[in-house]
């Protein structure tokens, strides 16, 4: 082709014009350079034609674009040899403990695919914090080998070196100091006694990260025992509660919430009565009748006062209590209980139960717990040996010192004296960092154990998993350095060899009562000291208080519980100052709301005794007593990991507690809150009525709106425009939520963000008002302003509405957990442009997430505020680097639910998948769903069974039950949305 | 021929022919650009270009990038949207109803008023396109066949029957602004020369549709105008009643309410009017076509300004009486809030650019003045893009539960969207001006003989 044209200069050329040619023949001929373009590649006599040219740029274009266009591959890989037990997309699950030295918990472990998932209660509690702690096991900020001095290493080496050390102390006669959390576990007492019987000078040393010393103390010296007693609030008619928050953190209060609750069902016409005596406003507080507001220092007095007013030593009695003394002298049974941790004050709460007879009658010191038997006189002690440089080598378990103590200074600078450190520790950890040797515990999902959290009860613990990195957990560690060649696992088995099967199946089983012989003291009132009511002053006082959320603070790299917001302040990702608004006027302290709502406020400088903890956020707390200040220890971690990092403030070094001088100081705190509001502006949002009104009329407080008709006064329900949908042939799911019930703990709130996946925003968004939790426990203040007052006051609407919003100084507290009420007239459903929002026969209201343009048109509509839109890519993007972020942290998704992607919107599903694996499983048996088989993980993991969720067409469910008391109600049923969520009145027990 | 009282104001001023007004019309397309063109063309070109960018990166990012939060789902984004369709109503109103009322001071201003119109409700499009979470899926809004299943769109949803409305309004209005414009176009291809600017004439050419001006070309045109205004009158009235519906349909307290169809439209004429003033008073200056948009012009739309301004305000203190006479106590929080919560400013700038400031048009002097009108228009246009923020934000913000409760503020992608849409209608109505008649002169020739000042003076001579 291309040889075959002819190139030519100009006319001449081309008519071969002889004067062309005779000048060719000139000695610089100026040639076309035609050759030397084509000489390069041979094109001249290449054969690719200019269609061949289009085909390739066609086909190379097309295959381009045909390989960018491939979805990514993710690889399965199956199984070679399928293990029995492992049906991929079916759940395993397994009886387990939970217990990191602060909290216990027998649990079920779900796994998927032989990962575990999801921690659901086994014959006990589990709070959020033991919920949350599958996402601590995933991790990726725990240690993934042994450390010599910071520095990677292995088993061998690290054992090698450390027997050697061991051995060299043991001949030099050296003392080897175990420092703990409060050890539950027979086992790891046997192998500290075995480990003692082989280096000899062994010290044990147990500290809880908050004290329990005065009530230990207190107990040791009235019944010769150093244990915390159990109580039993189901039975007791009235609870006295100085400052003990029962429900929130305690020790052994694992069943207590749903003994209170079960000893506070009106339906019995009959409830406990519930004072709290406290300075901040604590979870149990905001549940009690009646509370009153105390400064700490006026504690021990009114105690002492309480006890010589019940044994009639004296009739004079503060007014503040003196109902609470009556109540106490009338009542057949009663518990009452401190906080305090002052062994004298103890033991006057012990001397007023024992004169009300409550020993063995709703306080057990025979069936004891053994959780938190800490003692601070033998860590004293320790530090002092270690000061002295009598210590040789210091091994730590479930234990930061450094970071729980008040003044870790001084145990750093006693660490430094001691020749062998050894941290168990999961991660590079305050304490940790400092020692030589770290040894990395695997977690409690990775590990065996027994324990014996009360007496006569013993829990098994069963790894779930193979260790995610090269950890091994201490037990291992301790048989290994006694030089016992055994592992743990079957040590364990050996100790429960018999029905050891059964054993490890349930979880936990009885063992034989510890006898204790209880010490009868002769003449108690000598045990008693008489405290004085102090003078009221003006100093203003601090105590600590512990969140539900991250309690000790030993999972603060866990960003559930981060952004789980506190029950009462609804802050995440935070602790501060909390403050009376009495207080904070005086002091000139201010909160505020910026321009997108979220809060701000003011900074100061807490002084306590010659510590200073500097710019401190305040918060104004209604609840808290006036000239009091509190604030949430578990904060300030240095070295959590990047989620705990630098959030908040580390208070244990004023964990005692005492006067403090508060300073405002120069600049502004941000908070994110995910509730701004906290009155109930006099709407019917919550109702609720008192046990004596209940007994007259089961529907007193329960007012439905009515509107005027033609034919008179009707519900809204009754003159409706919906077409209805048919809801009486198949299942119906309802869920009931007792208002008298909830206590606000937010178990339920962890169990769905673990089970649904719902994912962690960080502060700036919850600051923008953004976050993404499905559920949420509404908390609501009581306001001196309502209706009836205005009425009274005659003032204005406007005046009464801008009252409304400020909660009462001592409020009373409502918790409402508000998901999507799945409602029957849905307003979301009718307006989704795209029908992404559906309404199921099954009385469910479906959201289709791949159909989801976006509109948020459904949020809007939400009368409830229910639903979540994903503002942004929560998963695999770095601005959000939490656990779907993480490789690691990726593990615990839940397989059954979706990851939502950026721009469509979420919410509650009544935890549709579990519906329809229980649908799948009855059809594959040929049988009907079983009554209570049904469970959305809310409901399953609410201690107190304030939700009950089932099919209400099912006559014989209990929901069914629930949906035709008398106390039933659904959230503004002025609507006639028709929720499948319903809601019974709180009823209080005061007159 | 037609007679025009005397005591009316001529719609044309000065001594002018059939030829001058071509000639002024003409102007703009085939002269250059003065500096005044330029430098506001710069200035709303760079404002596009700001929106180009914040929507990539909102489309980028998310729509987290705006200030929206979990319970105001919509702020911004829908104020802008609805406001924009309210200012297309006066074009609408303008060219469609007075046409049939055969008011003839329209002819002088129909052509821009429309493509106010158009640019407006492009704007408008943008924002249920870009409010989306997953825009690139937009044609699930459309009753497209399509291969998923059963799937269909949800018909009792009211953006889809915004998507109706809008689609509807907008070919309509483009439909017949453009058969308005095709003896205009024939005008400007009949002057140009084929030699200086060829691609030009071609394109004139190509635009007129070969209108050649005979007689039969102009009953036609006639019919189609008169069909056209006929179609386009209800939909004056359709639009902005089946936005309003987005809100009015909903629970959501001061969103529930009956009165919202007639009170947007109302409110829609009187920013669109506001608008439309705004443009015409700039433009009459720019291209000097002070002879055909007189002060009698402006004086005619103030009037309207302040019966639609005095109708929006009725509507403003009914829907308080309402919401007081209801006895609801959430309908009554709510407006009670927008007054007096956390918006009370909000509130306060749309009762008095809306309601207060239009007042000033009983007086004389400020009605016919072009400067106070334009200082006025402005503030009506404040006003009415607050109304919808007062509507979306302030009822959104504190609905049923409180303890969702809290508020809105814009990010600054919010701003630059906003911004940018401005932006991008001034680009599109600059654009415009250079190269489209913008008076429709063909129509204005017909009124010359009677309405022009110098023809009136005479027929006034002749009578006497």
């Amino acid at each position: 082709m291309i040889e075959n044209k002819k190139y030519w200069k100009g006319i001449a050329q081309l008519n071969d014009d002889p004067v062309v040619k005779k000048l060719e023949e000139n000695e610089f001929v100026d040639k076309l350079p035609i050759d030397k373009l084509f000489e390069e590649n041979d094109l001249s006599t290449g054969n690719t034609s200019r269609r061949d040219f289009l085909k390739f740029l066609g086909f190379t274009t097309a295959a381009a674009s045909l390989a960018a266009c491939e979805a990514p591959i993710n690889k399965v890989i199956p199984y070679v040899n399928k293990p029995e037990e492992i049906v991929p997309g079916v759940a395993n699950y397994y009886a387990s403990t939970i217990y990191d030295g602060h909290d216990f918990a027998s649990v079920l472990v779900k796994t998927r695919e032989g990962r575990p998932i999801k921690i659901e209660s086994n014959n006990t509690c589990a709070n959020a914090r033991v919920q949350s702690s599958v996402l601590s096991l995933y991790d990726s900020s725990r240690l993934r080998s042994p450390m010599i001095s910071k520095v990677e290493s292995n088993w061998d080496s690290v054992d090698k070196d450390i027997i050697k050390k061991l051995d060299e102390i043991k001949e030099n006669g050296g003392k080897i100091a175990i420092l703990t959390s409060t050890i539950i576990s027979p086992t790891i007492y046997n192998l500290i006694d075995n480990f003692k019987n082989k280096y000899g000078n062994v010290v044990h040393v147990q500290k809880d990260s908050v004290s329990s010393d005065g009530i230990l103390d207190a107990n040791l010296d009235y019944f010769g025992i150093r244990k915390i007693p159990t109580y039993n609030f189901e039975k007791a008619e009235i609870i006295v509660s100085f400052g003990a928050d029962f429900l929130g953190n305690f020790p052994g209060n694992t069943d207590y919430a749903k003994q209170y609750v079960e000893g506070r069902n009106p339906k019995n016409k009959k409830m406990s009565k519930h004072y709290q005596v406290e300075s901040n406003l604590t979870l149990t507080g905001s549940n009690a009748d009646h509370r009153i507001q105390i400064k700490p220092s006026e504690q021990a007095g009114l105690l002492s006062q309480l006890y010589r007013y019940i044994t009639k030593k004296s009739t004079t009695i503060d007014s503040r209590i003196s109902t609470i003394g009556k109540s106490l002298l009338e009542s057949n049974s009663s518990i009452v209980l401190c906080n305090s941790n002052n062994k004298e004050v103890q033991l006057i709460v012990n001397a007023i139960n024992d004169y009300l007879k409550n020993y063995d009658r709703t306080i057990s010191i025979r069936n004891h717990t053994n959780l938190q038997q800490g003692n601070d006189q033998d860590l004293q002690n320790l530090i002092y040996e270690m000061q002295a440089g009598q210590i040789d080598a210091l091994i730590t378990y479930n234990i930061n010192p450094s970071y729980i103590l008040p003044d870790s200074d001084n145990f750093n600078k006693a660490m430094s004296n001691v020749g062998l450190t050894i941290s168990t520790s999961k991660y590079m950890d305050e304490t940790s960092i400092n020692m030589d040797y770290i040894c990395p515990d695997s977690h409690n999902l990775e590990s065996w154990g027994d324990f014996v959290p009360y007496n006569g009860v013993c829990t098994l613990m069963q790894p779930t998993i193979n260790p995610l990195f090269n950890t091994r957990q201490f037990q291992d560690s301790l048989l290994k350095w006694s030089q016992n060649s055994i592992s743990y696992n079957d040590y364990l088995k050996d100790t429960y060899k018999n029905d050891w099967e059964n054993k490890l199946h349930d979880g936990y089983f009885d063992v034989e009562l510890e006898k204790v012989p209880l010490k009868q003291v002769k003449n108690k009132d000598l045990l008693i000291k008489n405290f004085p009511i102090k003078k009221n002053s003006n100093n203003i006082e601090f105590c600590v208080s512990e969140k539900i959320s991250l309690g000790d603070g030993s999972q603060a790299n866990n960003p559930w519980l981060q952004e789980l917001p506190d029950p009462l302040s609804r802050a995440t990702w935070d602790n501060y100052l909390t403050i009376s608004e009495i207080t904070a006027k005086e002091l000139g302290l201010r909160n505020w709301n910026v321009s997108n709502g979220a809060l701000n406020g003011d900074i100061v400088d807490l002084t306590l005794g010659d510590v200073t903890i500097n710019n401190v956020p305040v918060m104004i707390q209604p609840g808290q007593a006036i000239g009091t200040v509190s604030m949430a220890i578990g904060y300030g971690r240095t070295n959590a990991g990047k989620c705990g990092n630098g959030v908040g403030l580390n208070v244990y070094p004023l964990i005692n507690g005492g006067e403090v001088v508060i300073e405002k100081v120069e600049g502004v705190h941000e908070f994110a809150a995910t509730q701004l509001h906290h009155t109930m502006m006099g709407r019917n949002i919550v109702k609720e009525t008192t046990l004596d009104e209940y007994i007259k009329n089961p529907a007193s407080g329960n007012d439905h709106d009515k509107f005027l008709t033609h034919e008179g006064k009707k519900r809204a329900n009754e003159v409706s425009l919906w077409n209805k949908h048919d809801h009486e042939t198949g299942h119906h799911w309802n869920l009931s939520i007792d208002l008298t019930a909830c206590i606000g703990c937010a178990s339920c709130v962890i169990s769905c963000h673990a089970e649904n996946n719902v994912p962690v925003v960080g502060k700036e968004e919850i600051r923008k008002s953004r976050d993404m939790h499905w559920l949420r426990i509404d908390r609501y203040f009581s306001s001196d302003m309502t209706k009836e007052v205005a009425k009274d006051q005659n003032a204005s609407a406007i005046d009464m509405y801008s009252k409304m919003e400020d909660p009462s100084v001592n409020p009373e507290v409502v918790f409402q957990p508000v998901m999507c009420m799945h409602c029957n007239n849905a307003p979301c459903e009718t307006v989704c442009p795209v029908a992404a929002t559906t309404h199921s026969a099954e009385g469910l209201n479906h959201m289709t997430y791949n159909r989801c343009v976006g509109t948020r048109y459904c949020l809007n509509n939400c009368p409830y505020k229910v639903r979540r839109f994903n503002w942004f890519q929560y998963s695999d993007n770095d601005a959000f680097d939490f656990n779907m972020n993480d490789d690691y942290g990726k593990m615990v998704l839940n397989p059954d639910v979706v990851v939502r992607s950026r721009g469509v919107m979420e919410k509650c599903t009544m935890c549709l998948h579990k519906i329809q694996e229980l649908k799948l499983t009855a059809k594959r048996e040929g049988r009907k769903i079983k009554d209570e088989e049904a469970q959305t993980v809310c409901a399953s993991a609410c201690e107190t069974n304030a939700l009950v969720f089932g099919d209400v067409n099912d006559k014989n469910h209990t929901v069914h039950k629930l949906r035709k008391d008398e106390r039933s109600y659904d959230l503004l049923d002025h609507l006639n949305v028709a929720p499948s969520v319903f809601y019974q009145t709180k009823i209080r027990n005061k007159s | 021929m037609q007679k025009e009282a005397e005591i009316r104001d001529p719609l044309i001023i000065g001594n002018k022919t059939y030829h001058d007004i071509t000639v002024d019309v003409a102007r703009p397309v085939e002269g250059k650009a003065n500096k005044q063109w330029w430098i506001l063309f710069a200035l709303s070109f760079s404002m596009f270009l700001w929106l180009v960018l914040a929507i990539a990166y909102t489309i980028g990012v998310g729509i987290g990038s705006w200030g929206l939060n979990k319970t105001v789902g919509w702020a911004w984004d829908i104020t802008n949207f609805v406001w924009w369709i309210g200012i297309g109503h006066a074009g609408t109103l303008i060219s469609a109803v007075l046409l049939l009322f055969r008011q003839k001071w329209r002819m002088s201003i129909n052509r821009s008023a429309e493509a106010m119109t158009i640019f407006g409700v492009a704007q408008a499009a943008l924002f249920p396109l870009i409010h989306m979470g997953r825009p690139w899926l937009m044609y699930y809004v459309f009753p497209i066949p399509n291969q998923f299943g059963s799937l269909w769109v949800n018909f009792n949803s009211p953006l889809l029957w915004d998507v109706f409305a809008i689609s509807t309004y907008f070919s309509v209005s483009v439909v017949f602004w453009y058969i308005g414009l095709i003896p205009d176009f024939a005008m400007i291809r009949d002057r140009m020369s084929s030699k200086i600017a060829p691609m030009k004439k071609k394109l004139y050419t190509l635009m007129s549709f070969g209108w050649s001006g005979r007689a039969k070309h102009w009953q036609r045109f006639e019919e189609v105008s008169l069909v056209l205004a006929g179609l386009a009158t209800p939909l004056v009235f359709s639009v902005h009643s089946i936005v309003s519906m987005d809100f009015a349909t909903s629970v959501i307290p001061g969103w529930h309410t009956t009165i919202f169809p007639p009170y947007f439209v109302l409110g829609a004429l009187f920013s669109g009017f506001a608008m439309v003033e705004t443009l015409l008073i700039i433009m009459r200056k720019v291209l000097h076509l002070e002879a055909y948009i007189t002060i009698k012009h402006i004086e005619y739309m103030n009037v309207i300004i302040l019966l639609t301004g005095s109708l929006v305000g009725c509507a403003y203190i009914t829907e308080l009486f309402m919401a007081w006479y209801s006895g609801v106590e959430f309908e009554q929080y709510a407006f009670l809030n927008r007054a007096t919560g956390p918006y009370w400013w909000a509130y306060a700038s749309m009762m008095s650019c809306n309601v207060l400031i239009p007042q000033l048009y009983w007086i004389n002097s400020i009605r016919t003045s072009f400067i106070a009108t334009f200082i006025l228009s402005i503030f009506v246009n404040i006003g009415m893009w607050f109304e919808r923020f007062v509507i979306i934000v302030t009822s959104l913000h504190r609905d049923y539960l409180p303890s969702s409760w809290t508020m809105f503020s814009p990010s600054f992608i919010d701003i630059a969207i906003f911004l940018g849409t401005i932006g991008f209608f001034f680009t599109l109505f600059l654009l415009y001006s250079r190269t489209f008649p913008v008076i429709a002169q063909a129509e204005l020739k017909t009124i010359l003989k009677t309405s022009g000042s110098e023809y009136k003076k005479k027929l006034n001579k002749n009578n006497e």
